[in-house]
């Protein structure tokens, strides 16, 4: 089949598309940490909620866990606004299509992280009061995100394939064609969410700092908790990554097992600091988390090359014209350091011990 | 054209932007109103020494951030996901020119979400001079936010020099982007007092509740009273012809523009006489009353503001169905189907023209109009034949100022009408035969036969 691309509209792009396709997957990166521990998050506070029923220190864990997680929903969509502006500016061509063609899954999104973000200050807020319901109430909030990130994977894998978007027009109607739940695009959905598990899992031993000051036997427990779900993950994540790999067609996979040197050195250079987080994880927790979102970062620019790969034979992101909006562009990073500078200085004047004056 | 077509069936596209919109306003304002209202009432609690002041506007803050930190940034992000979906073409436009304007407005949205939660937390960790800054934070943040997609948003309507300049200054600093800015200004000061009523109501302490009332009302009248200055001010920017359109050119619109002074009216009155004047015997229901009359006044308002903007969802460069006046010529010489990417049929073929008029609805149409709900097509044609509908199709721009003129072929024009025909046979006494087409009757200037 013959693939459909609309054509670009007729304003030029505002930069050069490799500084926006930077911006898309350096944006991406700060989204996927949050996302990380918002998702599996959400899955280890269920489990935490249920066992909780008959145990102190997961239920002192779906405590505390709860009292975190409004924060990080809220870091988790702001800095995901960025790479969806940036995938719309270079992609937004298939990328429109295919939210187009499954358009009320994708609207559905929008409502689904409203009661999933809703079901979180819920589960914070009222655990005392909800008492047993607390569990059923943390696990829907979960299963509501978990098809969130589903529809996400779905549409992501869509919009690499515009020779299927002709047909499945003609087949189905519009806003209804979620497309075939493919090998590749389960294998995306089960990578992100194990990947997730295992962040939340590093995230709950990084937090357990936080809770030695108070409760010094608690955070030790959640420490080891949270590193056994963190190596858990990592070890069914080789496994699922695998999987993925070669759900890809052989075109694209080969580009990361030695017909790119580029691409497998990449690739390599991943799995080998996920290695090490690992082996890390016990003796330092702070190389263990260098080390893992050095390997983040690396799969999000593998994640790109895999989107260029398959997309080579129909798209070039760069042939549209370009006339560079640099002074806007300059006052953009100008205030993006300000913003960072403010920020940093709020969470300074938070975390530092004070006392209240008023 | 470039994009496939969703239909979402009774409410239509534009409704769905609609609605995610209006509540995103309500809750938006209030983001920016009530970050000013927080930090004010604060410094107001400390310099009058009032401890029970303080906890209203603590309790206050919980309230806000239920609301604007989820419902706000939720349906916020909620419209960007809806306009991708039924104008995608116009979004993909508004994003070319305006990126730097997006990223500038996220860097201000990051800000604004760290600092409401450092506000909310920080009551018990921070002092009294920190916690009151951070405050000053959120609300510089959340109003620079405001500004920037104030600008976007005006631009679309009255994009002023950037047809000609095509830069970023020109189409930001569009003309009706400084007095839309006042109007939104003044609308977040008088929500914020809207919501504020509403919290106030549910104070125990009768002394606090009469005190915050009172003071609740004061923003929302102050905010209310400057919103005609800003509001006059903007629409002396608007192109002529949507000045038109709200003031007699369009009934339903002049309607919708009459009920938006008259909601607004209503909540001021009802605020001078209720809560202000009469604090003591304020309750949750009355402050109920206030917010949906407010929501109300913004719902018609928003509306209206869209529906001048008709026959363009970008001022003099793109028509409400995505399509290009500069793309018309080529389209009436090559056929809409032809040149459309997405439509199930090409060619019009004599034997199935309703097939393929119903395509080029699809493509033309449906972006406005549902086939039996919002803005019902079936509705619209209810009661024409055939030679009215051609006469209408051949017409449209000119005997509807607010819709764009019809872009195909002969043919596919034919088909179109055809299938519009299809949708339902006119009554006996307007049934006009095929060979009456000359007596086509006198039009009123709504398009509708007169009697």
């Amino acid at each position: 089949m013959i693939p459909v691309i609309p054509a670009p509209v007729p304003v030029p792009q505002p930069a050069p598309t490799w500084l926006l396709q930077f911006l898309l997957v350096f944006t991406f990166i700060l989204h996927l940490l949050p996302m990380d521990f918002l998702l599996g998050g959400v899955v280890m506070l269920t489990v935490s909620a249920f066992r909780g029923r008959n145990d102190s220190k997961h239920r002192e864990f779906a405590r505390r866990g709860a009292r975190v997680m409004p924060a990080v929903v809220a870091f988790a969509i702001t800095l995901g606004v960025a790479p969806l502006l940036f995938l719309q500016l270079v992609y937004g061509r298939l990328f429109y299509t295919s939210s187009v063609l499954m358009a009320w899954f994708w609207l559905a999104v929008v409502f689904l992280v409203l009661l999933g973000y809703y079901g979180v200050y819920w589960f914070n807020l009222q655990q005392e009061e909800l008492g047993r319901r607390a569990a059923w109430v943390v696990l829907l909030t979960a299963v509501i995100f978990l098809q969130v990130a589903l529809v996400f994977s779905m549409n992501m894998t869509a919009m690499l394939h515009p020779e299927d978007f002709y047909k499945e027009f003609l087949n189905g109607e519009v806003g209804r064609i979620f497309g075939p739940l493919t090998n590749s695009g389960l294998a995306r959905f089960l990578h992100f969410v194990v990947a997730a598990l295992a962040m939340a899992g590093l995230g709950t031993a990084l937090l357990s700092r936080l809770w030695r000051r108070d409760a010094p036997e608690f955070a030790a427990w959640a420490h080891r908790y949270g590193l056994r779900w963190f190596h858990a993950g990592i070890g069914t994540e080789l496994l699922v990554g695998l999987w993925f790999l070669f759900s890809l067609p052989v075109q694209v996979r080969g580009q990361f097992l030695g017909q790119s040197q580029v691409g497998t050195g990449l690739l390599v250079a991943a799995v080998l600091l996920a290695i090490v987080a690992v082996v890390a994880a016990r003796p330092s927790l702070a190389v263990s988390t260098a080390a893992i979102v050095g390997t983040i970062s690396l799969m999000a620019v593998i994640r790109h090359l895999v989107r260029v790969a398959y997309l080579e034979p129909y798209f070039d992101p760069g042939s549209e014209p370009v006339r560079g909006q640099w002074v806007v562009f300059t006052l953009f990073v100008l205030l993006l350091v300000a913003g960072i500078a403010t920020v940093a200085w709020m969470l300074y004047v938070f975390f530092r011990p004070a006392s209240r004056t008023a | 054209m470039n994009y496939p077509v969703w239909e979402p069936p009774l409410l239509g596209g534009g409704l769905i932007i609609g609605l995610i919109a209006i509540l995103h306003v309500f809750v938006s304002h209030f983001a920016v109103g009530g970050g000013l209202f927080l930090p004010v009432t604060e410094r107001k609690a400390y310099r009058d020494n009032n401890p029970a002041l303080l906890e209203y506007i603590r309790s206050h803050s919980s309230f806000f951030v239920l609301v604007v930190l989820v419902f706000g940034a939720v349906s916020g992000v909620g419209i960007w996901w809806s306009i991708g979906l039924v104008n995608p073409q116009a979004t993909a436009t508004l994003i070319h020119v305006f990126v730097w304007g997006w990223a500038i407005e996220w860097v201000f949205f990051f800000v604004e979400i760290a600092a409401a939660f450092i506000y909310y937390y920080g009551w018990d960790r921070l002092d009294a001079q920190t916690h009151l800054r951070v405050g000053w934070i959120y609300f510089g943040a959340a109003w620079a936010s405001l500004f920037v997609i104030n600008g976007i948003l005006t631009f679309m309507l009255t994009p002023g020099r950037w047809l000609e300049t095509q830069s970023f200054a020109s189409a930001f600093f569009n003309p009706g982007m400084l007095p839309s800015c006042l109007v939104r200004t003044a609308v977040s000061v008088a929500l914020a007092g809207v919501y504020a009523l509403v919290t106030a109501s549910a104070v125990r302490d009768v002394g606090l509740r009469t005190e915050v009332t009172r003071y609740a009302a004061k923003w929302l009248l102050v905010g209310a009273l400057a919103i005609p200055v800003g509001g006059l001010w903007y629409i002396s920017t608007l192109p002529p012809m949507a000045r038109e359109i709200s003031m007699g050119g369009a009934p339903a619109v002049t309607i919708f523009a009459g009920l938006s002074l008259f909601f607004s009216v209503l909540v001021v009155l009802f605020t001078y006489f209720g809560p202000y004047r009469n604090p003591r015997h304020f309750s949750l229901t009355f402050a109920f009353v206030i917010a949906v009359m407010a929501l109300s006044s913004t719902a018609v308002t928003e509306w209206v503001r869209e529906a001048v903007r008709k026959p363009y969802i970008i001022y003099d460069y793109m028509y409400a169905n995505n399509l290009r006046p500069g793309e018309m010529e080529r389209i009436c010489q090559l056929g809409i189907l032809r040149s459309a990417l997405w439509v199930r049929v090409h060619e019009v073929d004599p034997q199935a023209l309703e097939t393929a008029g119903r395509e080029v609805f699809r493509v033309e149409c449906a972006s406005c109009h549902t086939l039996n709900g919002y803005n019902s097509i079936r509705f619209a044609v209810k009661g024409w034949g055939g030679p009215m509908i051609d006469y209408q199709l051949t017409h449209l721009n000119e005997l509807k100022g607010f819709m764009p003129p019809f872009a195909g072929t002969e043919e596919e024009r034919k088909a179109l009408g055809a299938w519009l025909a299809s949708l339902g046979p006119p009554p006996p006494n307007l049934e006009i035969s095929p060979g009456e087409k000359a007596q086509t009757p006198p039009l009123s200037p709504e398009g509708a036969p007169r009697p």
